[in-house]
């Protein structure tokens, strides 16, 4: 691994019984970088974003992830590394219906130890970016999808991830807001400097990344 | 563990939260309520004892006399000896005794049932001063009588007028009403218990039957710890006769027929039912609900929660929930307690225990001692009714939150 490397899969494989879903993937990611993993349903792209944030362990191969090996970590580790060094960002947004927007973006840091007045300024701080500030207090339920995916990438902000990982997520929104979403993604990569690894299935979406890997039949093309 | 995302799960999901809460609060009402009502039923049939001060009665069965006429002694009581009495009094667990003289009197014009009395003791009849309606209870050194008021009033007697039993003569000085009171231990006329010893003492018919002392009796009553009846009982017999009625909460208890007042083991295992199937419908309904919350279990998982952070939310909702329950099982419990307070119980009195002689009217009719049924929730079952159900709560929450935590987000956040 370089300098400029946050995350690197080496001989990445998972197997489901006898199915390999991923074989032997290779593939680094840069600080910075907006990398996008294009392929098919069912190529196996959510599996290795999947093995690549830590969500999964891998059959054979491993992760470093911002300069640690993780395949290799107990759960309750893996569970700490998530919380403080990545971020999630699902087609479905996977917000917790019973919570309110603010809430929703401070769900990573409920079990942390500290103030709930400032873990409520930095969500409302963030949802503020997210152009959110007049829908703080409201349930999902009373959002938009645009509004929805907004509040999960406010989320997903909250730790100060170094890596955004996002798995299709403009799949649910139409396209004029998929769009909004993406401009929001291009702007935390151009200006915050994360780095972003994005699934999806759509060629179109994935040229506004910097590179694209193609995968087919779990394995990478290119 | 988040107070406010816990609080929020509770009140959005008020469905679940509700059918969980109620589901366990019935089983836990229905706890809280059968054991009430067994103990309703053990504290009513010590009624019958406790109105006359007493834990424990004994009695002696002899020979039914051979003629009816002077003074006698009823069949179901003969001599106590008084050196059985003194035995008595220093068993382990007696904590008082109260003694008395039963008599049946047949004078040529008139039939009376004599109860010689103690003028002062807290045990035995002599608690029936508190029953007197007109005049004054029997005084110390005096030889005197009482007569009950419904006698009184059939044979016209009234406070201040003679009256003559076996050729004794005693001033009427008080009306007594024991109807209200203890169906045993009663009379027509109560004089002073020594009075009355003499005139047994006296006796041909008492003497033939069992030989009488003046210092015996032949009714006893004991005060004793409740912990110990139960084998003073046993003791009593030894000392007094195998065939001695000894009267005691449990003997009553046991003619109340009720299937709460026959069996401790009916009790516990009608509760062990009601507390299983408050388990199992907390265990189903919370089980449900965590099932359904899978995908945002996952959610937590991916976002940094450990399992023990997972654990300890779910943990504290279902206490919380639980508690809940307990709290509004055991408002049900009171209501139902209230409700069923008014129930009347109907506690029968043994023909051995009853004074009037069976060939008399209504001798022969079974009597009972009515009283309403006193149902009260005590603290103590109320405490534990709630800390059943917090406890049935955590129970629950680890288990089932233990085998949630263990979800892999992934397999869950997979788009649809």
């Amino acid at each position: 691994m370089n300098n400029g490397t946050i995350l690197t899969g080496t001989g990445l494989s998972k197997k489901y019984g006898d199915l390999a879903v991923v074989k032997n993937v290779s593939l680094s990611i840069n600080k910075s970088e907006f990398v996008c993993l294009v392929g098919k349903s069912g190529c196996g792209k959510t599996t290795l974003l999947s093995l690549l944030s830590g969500l999964e362990r891998p059959t054979v191969g491993q992760v470093m992830l911002d300069g640690k090996e993780i395949t290799s970590a107990t759960e309750d580790d893996l569970a700490l590394f998530r919380r403080e060094h990545v971020g999630f960002i699902f087609q479905s947004f996977n917000l917790i219906p019973t919570l309110s927007a603010w809430e929703n973006v401070a769900l990573p840091l409920f079990p942390v130890k500290m103030t709930s007045e400032a873990r409520e300024k930095r969500a409302l701080e963030l949802l503020e970016k997210m152009e959110m500030g007049h829908r703080t207090e409201h349930l999902p339920s009373a959002l938009s999808g645009g509004e929805k995916q907004r509040v999960a990438i406010a989320r997903a902000l909250i730790n100060h991830p170094k890596v955004l990982f996002a798995d299709e997520p403009t799949g649910n929104l139409d396209s004029a807001t998929g769009d909004a979403i993406m401009e929001i993604l291009n702007r935390l990569h151009t200006q915050e400097g994360v780095a972003i690894l994005m699934v999806t299935h759509e060629v179109e979406l994935a040229k506004t990344a910097e590179r694209l890997i193609r995968m087919h039949d779990g394995e990478v093309l290119s | 563990m988040s107070l406010h995302y816990l609080l929020n799960e509770l009140y959005y999901q008020r469905r679940r939260t509700l059918a969980a809460i109620v589901g366990l609060s019935i089983g836990i009402a229905l706890l809280i309520v059968l054991n009430a009502l067994s103990s309703a039923y053990r504290q009513a049939a010590r009624a019958p004892l406790a109105e006359i001060g007493a834990d424990v009665t004994v009695q002696r069965p002899g020979d039914v006399p051979k003629d009816l006429a002077g003074v006698v002694f009823p069949c179901s009581a003969v001599t106590i000896r008084d050196d059985q009495v003194k035995k008595i009094s220093g068993l382990p667990g007696v904590r008082g005794i109260g003694k008395a003289v039963l008599l049946w009197v047949f004078d040529p014009n008139r039939a009376w049932i004599v109860l010689g009395v103690e003028q002062q003791n807290n045990v035995g009849p002599a608690v029936l001063r508190s029953a007197v309606t007109d005049g004054r209870f029997l005084e110390e050194g005096k030889s005197e009588a009482l007569v009950e008021v419904g006698y009184a009033r059939q044979f016209n007697i009234k406070v201040g007028d003679s009256i003559t039993i076996a050729k004794n003569t005693f001033p009427v000085v008080g009306l007594l009403d024991a109807s209200r009171a203890a169906k045993i231990a009663v009379g027509n006329v109560y004089i002073p218990l020594t009075e009355a010893q003499k005139m047994a003492a006296s006796s041909a018919g008492v003497q033939s039957v069992s030989p009488f002392n003046p210092a015996d009796i032949n009714l006893l009553f004991i005060k004793a710890d409740q912990e110990q009846i139960t084998g003073l009982a046993a003791s009593l017999k030894t000392i007094v006769d195998k065939k001695a009625t000894i009267g005691t909460p449990d003997s009553f208890l046991k003619l109340l027929g009720s299937l709460f007042a026959l069996s401790d083991k009916f009790t516990m295992a009608a509760s062990l039912i009601a507390i299983i199937v408050a388990v199992l419908v907390a265990f189903k309904t919370m089980a449900g609900n965590i099932a359904e919350r899978a995908r945002e279990i996952g959610v937590l998982k991916a976002v940094g929660w450990t399992n023990r952070n997972v654990v300890t939310q779910l943990l504290a909702e279902s206490v919380i929930q639980c508690f809940l329950a307990g709290l509004l099982g055991l408002a049900i419990a009171f209501v139902a307690a209230f409700g069923l307070s008014f129930m009347k119980v109907n506690i029968p009195i043994p023909w051995d225990m009853a004074p009037t002689p069976h060939f008399l009217p209504g001798g022969g009719d079974q009597i009972f001692k009515t009283l309403r049924l006193p149902m009260h929730i005590p603290l103590l079952l109320a405490t534990f009714g709630v800390l059943l159900s917090v406890v049935i709560g955590g129970v629950t929450g680890a288990f089932l939150g233990r085998s949630i935590s263990k979800i892999k987000p992934s397999e869950v956040l997979r788009h649809e």
